[in-house]
């Protein structure tokens, strides 16, 4: 009955199931194309480390491609360096998650007061490789006793400064640093930190401040931040507080790495513009040893190629590329080092502040430092 | 006869999959992550918990910064928006469309991108105080409006004006020209005029833009990590700490306390929003003026407005424009970043451009299709059901992206097995982040739609079908299209969740901005920034276009 001016429709009905059908047809593709992806792929090993991993020198695809093929040609597997974007903390809160299905085999990149954390411990597996000997005994002990970690490198933190900006001459007190000198107005305020909650080397930074303080003066640790709380600069983490220190024409010093001039004169070739400034007490220079670890991960899916990967990454082939990439020292000490490594402040120039505060202390008060910290930084 | 109610039944249980299908979806991947994770932090003693937390002074700082500096950043954005949507709505000038899209630019941008283009305008040592310094020749640095309190707020601001432009110009489009001529003609004064006239017409949208800010704020986490310098935190940023040091009970009863506020806010604003769309009246034209006819002062007013609105607005993204071109090491221009986008391989952008479009377009197309059927369920008769699909729609604004995060790796990925390939958690992840903007926008578009229409479909004899794709979708449309827009303006520059969910080979481009930050290669980052922004801008010159033909509802 209806009239011939009338438009013609489709039938919804078929346009309907010509959507869903496209619309399944795509989905089941996907899942097809990801399901083959997972068929073909030979023995994966997972190493799960944080987004910045020896990314500091060649590009990461040619330093992974350099650094691990021989050992996949070996076992025959594919090595799969996961830079997670994040930092340690952030893998371990991961690997918790993963607890009950774990997919990565080795993590890289826990450190000395991470490892002190019982959720860190919970996701890892002691192992002892049978190469260990390649590293020194202090590091092995001052990182993990039982191995759930063991050196993968290390590197001293403290305070370093633009020469050209702030120097010896215009602050003679840069050349025996103290905590004191740190809290007064000129020098608070021109320090950049990192957040201790967020960044290693602003906890280390912190941990620091205890040790030099509580320990080697006797003196309340919580004084010194109410002193500079107000100068002071915390970025989140240690790039943001590289942007600040870099951008900002007041902020002159800035917590970081005793490698840093080394990486200043390996960049420019020509001797660096930055300097180190290790605190200074009674004669003695101090800094804070930061150890990075490499770790088994607990019930991951390939266990045996694991072990062998550790082992294999405690060796000369890992481990001289660590220098100019990673821009720590490698814990192999038979590496040679690059000669730019001669600007970088040595484990041999000072005294670890590490050895002032037991494992056992910082992992019975880590977690009430940081709230009496941030108790301390977020009052008016 | 007999045909007839067979099928009635089967359009009865047709529509109730409609409304169940997607509450059981969201049930499923939201509510059962974030309870696995919630209750699971607290379940061991939430009463020591709950006292614990709360008598800590930090938590009490935490909770009035937090709700502070919300009300002070909604009051400032509401501020600074309401005359740049006044002047949108009604001034006639070239490129008009184009700088209403332009203006929404930076609510897409990820807020990583936003820090770094605020301090390098408002920071020490930024454009601004570089400036300041040459002017008064002076050594030392002069302002730092990027730090403390200040910083955080205009940032807070510098993000949300859009938000306000947009929802308070649509309901000006609203208000017919004929009831300002009649008023006028009566001998209204303009102080009359706007108390009588303009003010109880964007009430409500102006109360609705409020809501939706103070929340974005209440909940903000990079932006106040960055300029809050470790001093100011909000309760995001604490749970942040908490989580980072496997404190899960203290995490958990803060991110309780977020939902709990979050949802009282949300709730009014769906109330707010509900009524103020009986009743209003959908003009076909409006009035408008042209910038010509301004009076001196006027004009000088305006162009003030405008040149501050340009400041704060395009400062912080003519920062990112240069970064994306000028190298800072070697001192000279370049266009590495944008060819580094199409770079494949590692710490090439290619694949984060790849991961970045096919997700969002993925999580999109959910969003859109679970907002159509959610936005039909809050029309639903059944009691209880509108009321569970608001807040079901609305949770995603008032969980934490880390607790979403968690709760989809700890209840679905880690068990599925998927977390050697976690793409499908992540689409999931951001188009639940999305799902609240598809929802609202088609749920205004449906309201819109004249019921007599319907009534007319049905006695000329329409299938439901029929009445569905051929009088109902096509009404739809302009509503659908904003609220894709918006989803998917959400789910490519989402980064905390996806973050926490992502192996390498899941990197999106938000994610690839914050890793080139990380080692410096600004030039990279800037270029990746940049590509986010001009495709939501192309996006939402789109929308403009359709809304010129078509009425649209704004979420």
């Amino acid at each position: 009955m209806s009239s011939p001016s009338y438009p013609r429709r489709r039938d919804p009905a078929k346009i309907a199931g010509a959507v869903i059908i496209v619309a399944i047809l795509a989905v089941a593709s996907l899942l097809i194309v990801d399901w083959m992806g997972r068929e073909t792929e030979p023995v994966v090993l997972r190493v799960y480390t944080y987004d910045s991993f020896m990314v500091w020198g060649d590009d990461p695809a040619t330093i992974d491609n350099r650094t691990f093929d021989a050992f996949e040609e070996q076992y025959g597997v594919e090595v799969r360096i996961e830079r997670l974007t994040t930092d340690a903390n952030g893998i371990v809160s991961r690997l918790v998650a993963e607890a009950a299905n774990p997919v990565a085999d080795v993590v890289i990149g826990i450190d000395n007061i991470l490892i002190l954390q019982e959720e860190a411990k919970s996701v890892l597996t002691p192992f002892t490789p049978s190469n260990l000997n390649l590293i020194n005994d202090t590091l092995v002990n001052l990182l993990d006793p039982q191995h759930h970690v063991v050196p993968f490198d290390f590197g001293l933190v403290t305070v370093i400064f633009d020469s050209i900006e702030i120097n010896a001459t215009t602050n003679p007190e840069l050349d025996a640093l103290t905590f004191s000198d740190l809290a007064t107005p000129e020098l608070a305020s021109a320090l950049v930190t990192e957040n201790p909650f967020f960044s290693s080397p602003g906890l280390a930074f912190l941990l620091s401040e205890i040790a030099f303080q509580e320990k080697l003066l006797g003196q309340d640790w919580e004084d010194w931040w109410s002193a500079v709380k107000d100068d002071i600069n915390i970025q989140p983490g240690w790039s943001e507080a590289w942007e600040v220190w870099d951008l900002d024409p007041e902020r002159k010093l800035l917590v970081s790495y005793g490698t840093d001039p080394a990486y200043s004169s390996w960049w420019s070739g020509e001797a660096p513009t930055t300097s180190v400034a290790p605190y200074h007490h009674d004669g003695n220079d101090y800094a804070w040893l930061q150890i990075e670890g490499i770790g088994l991960v607990k019930n991951g899916p390939n266990p045996t190629i694991a072990r062998a990967f550790i082992e294999y990454c405690l060796t000369s082939a890992v481990q001289e590329n660590i220098a100019t990439n990673q821009w720590m020292f490698p814990a192999n000490m038979d590496v040679t080092l690059h000669p730019a490594f001669d600007y970088a402040l040595h484990p041999d120039d000072v005294s670890p502040l590490n050895d002032l505060l037991s494992a056992a202390e910082i992992a019975a008060n880590l977690t009430t430092w940081l709230d009496e910290w941030e108790n301390i930084i977020t009052s008016w | 006869m007999e045909k007839r109610v067979k099928g009635h039944i089967t359009e009865r249980i047709g529509s109730l999959l409609v409304i169940v299908v997607p509450i059981v979806i969201l049930l499923i991947f939201l509510v059962y992550p974030v309870i696995v994770v919630l209750i699971g932090g607290i379940i061991s003693d939430p009463f020591t918990i709950l006292v614990d937390t709360f008598s800590s002074q930090v938590t009490q700082r935490t909770l009035w910064f937090t709700l502070g500096q919300a009300g002070l950043s909604t009051l400032l954005s509401v501020l600074v928006g309401l005359p740049g949507a006044y002047f949108l709505t009604r001034f006639r000038f070239r490129g008009r469309s184009l700088l209403r899209a332009l203006i929404l630019v930076p609510f897409v941008l990820p807020p990583i991108v936003v820090v770094v283009g605020f301090l390098r305008v408002f920071g020490s040592g930024g454009l601004i105080d570089a400036a300041l310094m040459t002017l008064l020749n002076a050594s030392e640095s002069v302002v730092n409006l990027s730090s403390g309190i200040l910083g955080i707020v205009l940032a807070h601001v510098f993000y949300n004006i859009p938000l306000v432009i947009l929802m308070v110009s649509a309901s000006l489009e609203r208000l017919s020209p004929e009831v300002e001529e009649s008023a006028e003609i009566l001998g209204a004064s303009v102080t009359q005029k706007f108390v009588r006239i303009v003010a109880p017409q964007i009430k409500s949208s102006v109360a609705a833009s409020s809501i939706l800010i103070f929340m974005f704020c209440f909940m903000s986490f990079p932006i106040v990590l960055a300029l809050g310098e470790g001093r100011l935190m909000t309760l995001e940023v604490q749970i942040w700490n908490a989580f980072r040091y496997f404190e899960y009970d203290e995490a958990s009863i803060l991110a309780l306390t977020q939902v709990v506020i979050t949802l009282a806010l949300a709730y009014s604003y769906v109330k707010l929003t509900r009524t103020s769309d009986d009743g209003a009246v959908i003009t076909s034209y409006m009035k408008t003026r042209e910038l010509a006819e301004l009076a001196n002062r006027e004009r000088i007013l305006v162009a003030i407005y405008v040149a501050s609105l340009m400041v704060l607005v395009a400062g912080p993204f003519i920062a990112i424009v240069q970064a994306a071109v000028f190298d800072p090491f070697a001192g000279e221009y370049t266009f590495r970043g944008f060819t580094n986008l199409l770079a494949p391989g590692t710490g090439g952008g290619l694949l984060p451009l790849l991961n970045s479009l096919s997700y969002s377009l993925l999580a999109t197309i959910l969003a859109v299709v679970l907002g159509l059927s959610l936005a039909y369920s809050h029309k639903s008769r059944v009691r209880a059901v509108p009321s569970l699909a608001s807040s079901l729609t609305l949770l995603p604004l008032g969980v934490s992206a880390i607790t979403v995060a968690y709760g989809l790796m700890l209840a679905i990925t880690v068990p599925l097995g998927l977390n050697t390939n976690p793409w499908m958690v992540i689409v999931v992840a951001q188009t639940i982040i999305g799902l609240p903007f598809s929802t609202r926008a088609i749920e205004i578009a449906l309201q819109n739609i004249d019921p007599e229409i319907l009534d007319q479909a049905d006695s000329l004899g329409a299938s439901r079908l029929q009445r569905l794709l051929y009088v109902e979708f096509p009404l739809l449309a302009p509503g659908i299209l904003v609220g894709a827009v918006f989803a998917f303006a959400m789910a490519i520059g989402e980064m905390s969740a996806t973050l926490f969910i992502a192996l390498p080979q899941n990197t999106t481009l938000s994610i690839a901005i914050y890793q080139f930050l990380g080692v410096r290669k600004f030039v990279e980052a800037g270029a990746s920034a940049l590509i986010v922004a001009a495709i939501c801008f192309i996006a939402f010159l789109v929308i403009e276009r359709f809304s010129e033909t078509a009425q649209g509802g704004t979420p």
